[in-house]
């Protein structure tokens, strides 16, 4: 070997030789998609879900409703996170009288984005029922959390959201980290599940076996649920003293929920949420336009004490909605009779009592304002 | 910038951009730019060393081969490996021969420390380095008269933290005589970077989980199966670790069209030490062999010498891996068994196995594993804990989940059917489906079980 000698004229690679590492490697890309769908994009992974991970809690509750006979004529849906608590067994025992059957998606932790993409998945023809109540927390666009960069979002969703998505799920989320996670979520299924899977090989007979259950009876203990029966009753604050007074059973976890809540005033978002909501909220009503189904927002009972100084006088995309025929709005007053400590079993979510309450009121409401439109018609 | 890393790849995409698009006369320059980036990115100001060390020995080789025979050759030999021992020595020894003095002196063991950062790769360059030299000496390599070709011998990225230790003749040939890679080496080097990957993300880093939760706390895991369990996880964890990084390597430098050594040759699968040694970490024990173990005296002095060179050669080669007892202690361990071995007349095996070959395999494997242990623990009153619990107490259970002892078979298997059919070297001229299924394969392996949750350290990157 001489060392002075110069780099030698290199054999090029031919173009024949660069076309077969070209498709070799194309190829390989397919196989990997095509083996990635069949496992996970199919639905057959989504029902070994473990249903106590974020994907598959959501899972259940779709499957449970998917189950649901649809043999009554007129269905409606409760939409919304874990304060809309409209029990379908109580709403279903006065079909009667509302000639409706109720079912639920009121997913805890879930926003706007992913009532969309669960009723994408649960009516895909968006002629399934003839109502659908989404509860909101406020009809003014105030919110105190950036919903646009809610990576937990992702992890509910991962199940539902496809290649078509990539575009409007991943241009969604504001922060380059978040769109990367979302675009994993979209083209990397086993990736998102990766912990799952392996969840799975570790405890397969368990998993396997809880799946099993899960199908069999979920739908039982969501029906028979066991509400909360205690109650509130009792508890102050002192808005001024920023000091809050709760009954002796709330454990310290929720007292530190509830003050929180309460006395912290965290700052508020507004245009970003008014954009937020009519970008996932308005697609929701982009789906039923022209539909038989009603889209009905309600404003959820917000506590068992109102923060004072609340109401803005700003501009409200759910307003709006309604202004433009697009949807129907409860009267936002409607459940301010349910906002006392005696039918709240913690500061956010109703008890037994107020449940039952809540229930009946929506009930009536939805009959009543299907009725009048279908009147209308 | 660790190979598994998205940053490695992203800067492995601009490095091939880059090099295939620039001119001829340029592609040099931009890969010793590229690997002295690669190494910036750990420690920038350890750039000096390197480059220092490129220096002397850039210089000694030329001073070598100008000089005729005689004392001054040899004193330019001796300068130029006094430099490389040196600053090894420094960096990675100080405080180990520091904390024995101390020790020996009845002082506390801190008492002459220096705070020192151990430079990225320095073992690995030093012997690489070294080599060049004395081939020099011996007048079995040319010197190298472009101190960019010197530069880039010695910092080449794709080999630069944990080898393979690339003998100058082997890098200088590809270099002096650079030819694209043909379209079967392009395949080859994307598999082994994807394989290497899978290794070291889908079976290394699992295994890595077991054998810090048990090296962490062996009391917390009583019985000897608990302890064997755990030994044998770091066993895994280790080789794939290792192998799977010098996969990489061989194949990044094979997209470059340059062609390393194997470094490994299925390892476990040996019926002996000396097999083992034949197929484990192939680049430094031919290394040990060529610049210390035959320069000692090889076998060519009777028996005892013979015992004793290869007593010396692994000692060394133990200390070459870090600066403990435990190490020196693992070399000697394997020195006493190749020892052994020779003592009854076992040679390297290279025989089709027979009957009784998968129990010499699995002693080999056990003997290999108690080896590790030294390696893994942290002290040595760990590594005499562990031992203790491998062979008394009650039996304990498997440390491992269920599944990870059918991944371990399933890996095992694999290598049985490439040590006998050769698969893996073939799937390049594989028909165009087999060899997508095979990669598509590894790609899904990795995304279910390739650990992302964070990326954790090569093994041999310590050393």
């Amino acid at each position: 070997m001489q060392a002075t000698a110069q780099t030698a004229k290199p054999a090029s690679t031919t173009e024949g030789g660069t076309s077969r590492v070209a498709v070799r490697l194309a190829l390989a890309l397919v196989f990997f998609f095509a083996l990635d769908a069949l496992v996970f994009r199919t639905g057959w992974y989504a029902r070994l879900l473990n249903p106590d991970s974020t994907a598959g809690f959501l899972q259940t509750y779709l499957w449970i409703e998917q189950q649901r006979p649809m043999n009554y004529p007129r269905q409606a849906l409760a939409v919304g996170d874990s304060r809309m608590g409209v029990k379908a067994r109580m709403a279903n025992a006065l079909t009667p009288e509302t000639r409706l059957r109720f079912g639920t998606i009121a997913v805890p932790g879930t926003t706007p984005r992913c009532w969309y993409y669960m009723l994408r998945e649960l009516d895909p023809d968006a002629d399934r029922y003839a109502a659908i109540v989404i509860g909101l927390d406020t009809y003014d666009d105030r919110g105190f959390e950036n919903l646009n960069d809610r990576e937990l979002d992702i992890n509910y969703l991962t199940p539902l959201v496809g290649f078509a998505d990539f575009v409007p799920f991943v241009s969604s989320y504001q922060s380059w980290p978040a769109r990367i996670h979302a675009a994993e979520a979209i083209l990397f299924k086993g990736l998102a599940y990766q912990r799952d899977f392996q969840d799975l090989l570790a405890r397969r007979h368990t998993r396997l076996e809880v799946a099993r259950i899960n199908h069999e009876s979920a739908h039982e203990w969501f029906y028979n649920a066991v509400w909360e029966r205690r109650s509130l009753a009792g508890m102050s604050v002192d808005w001024n003293a920023h000091k809050l007074s709760l009954p002796d059973w709330v454990d310290a976890q929720h007292r530190s929920i509830a003050e929180n809540l309460l006395l912290n005033d965290p700052p508020a978002y507004f245009d970003q949420f008014a954009r937020y909501r009519r970008r996932w909220l308005g697609a929701i009503l982009d789906r039923y336009r022209g539909s038989r189904t009603k889209i009905i927002f309600l404003q959820l009972p917000r506590g068992p004490v109102v923060r004072p100084n609340l109401t803005t006088d700003r501009t409200s995309s759910i307003r709006e909605f309604a202004a433009h025929g697009k949807a129907l709005l409860m009267d936002e007053h409607k459940f301010d009779s349910l906002e006392r400590p005696e039918l709240f079993g913690d500061v956010q979510h109703l008890n037994e009592a107020g449940g039952l309450q809540f229930t009946t009121m929506v009930a009536e409401e939805v009959s009543r304002m299907v009725g009048l439109a279908e009147g209308n018609r | 910038m660790l190979f598994h890393t998205p940053q490695f790849f992203l800067f492995l995409v601009v490095v091939l951009l880059l090099f295939y698009t620039a001119p001829r006369a340029w592609r040099r320059w931009i890969l010793l730019a590229a690997s002295y980036f690669f190494y910036m990115c750990w420690n920038a100001k350890f750039i000096l060393l390197i480059i220092v060390l490129t220096a002397i020995d850039f210089t000694a080789g030329i001073w070598l081969a100008r000089l005729a025979a005689g004392r001054k050759r040899k004193a330019a030999l001796i300068m130029s490996l006094s430099a490389n021992l040196g600053f090894l020595g420094f960096f990675k020894y100080y405080n180990f021969m520091a904390a024995n003095v101390a020790t020996l002196l009845g002082m506390p063991i801190h008492a002459f420390a220096l705070n020192i950062i151990l430079p990225m790769g320095i073992s690995f360059h030093t012997f690489q380095s070294m080599s060049y030299v004395i081939d020099v000496y011996r007048g079995e390599q040319q010197p190298i008269t472009d101190p960019v070709d010197y530069a880039l011998y010695i910092s080449f990225f794709p080999q630069l933290v944990a080898g393979p230790i690339v003998r100058a003749r082997h890098f200088f040939a590809d270099l002096y005589h650079w030819r694209a890679p043909d379209s079967q080496e392009q395949l080859r080097g994307v598999l082994l970077v994807v394989f290497g990957l899978l290794k070291k993300l889908a079976i290394a880093d699992q295994f890595a989980r077991l054998a810090d939760q048990f090296f962490s706390k062996p009391a917390a895991y009583p019985g000897w199966l608990a302890a064997w369990s755990g030994v044998v996880a770091f066993s895994i964890q280790i080789f794939f670790d290792f192998s799977g990084y010098t996969d990489m390597a061989i194949g990044l430098a094979q997209l470059l069209g340059f062609h390393f050594p194997d470094n490994f040759r299925r390892p476990y699968l040996s019926r002996g030490i000396t097999e083992f040694w034949r197929r484990w970490h192939i680049s430094l024990s031919t290394w040990l062999r060529d610049y210390l173990y035959i320069p000692l005296g090889g076998n060519r002095h009777g028996r005892w010498q013979t015992y004793r060179n290869l007593m010396l050669t692994m000692l060394l080669g133990g200390l070459w891996h870090g600066a403990s007892w435990n190490f020196v202690i693992w070399g000697g361990y394997h020195g006493a068994l190749l020892s052994f071995e020779r003592a009854l007349g076992i040679k390297d095996d290279r025989r089709a196995w027979r009957l009784v070959d998968p129990l010499r395999a699995a002693l080999t494997f056990a003997l290999v594993s108690i080896s590790w242990v030294f390696f893994r623990a942290a002290t040595l009153r760990d590594s005499i804990t562990v031992l203790g619990r491998l062979f008394s107490g009650p039996h304990g259970h498997i440390i491992w989940p269920h599944w990870m002892l059918w991944y371990a078979v399933l890996a095992l298997l694999l290598a049985a059917w490439e040590e006998r059919s050769g698969w893996f070297e073939r799937l390049p001229d594989a028909p165009a489906w087999a060899y997508a299924a095979a990669i598509a394969l590894c790609l899904f392996c990795l995304e279910l079980i390739g650990f992302t949750d964070h990326a954790v350290p090569f093994v041999y990157f310590q050393f």
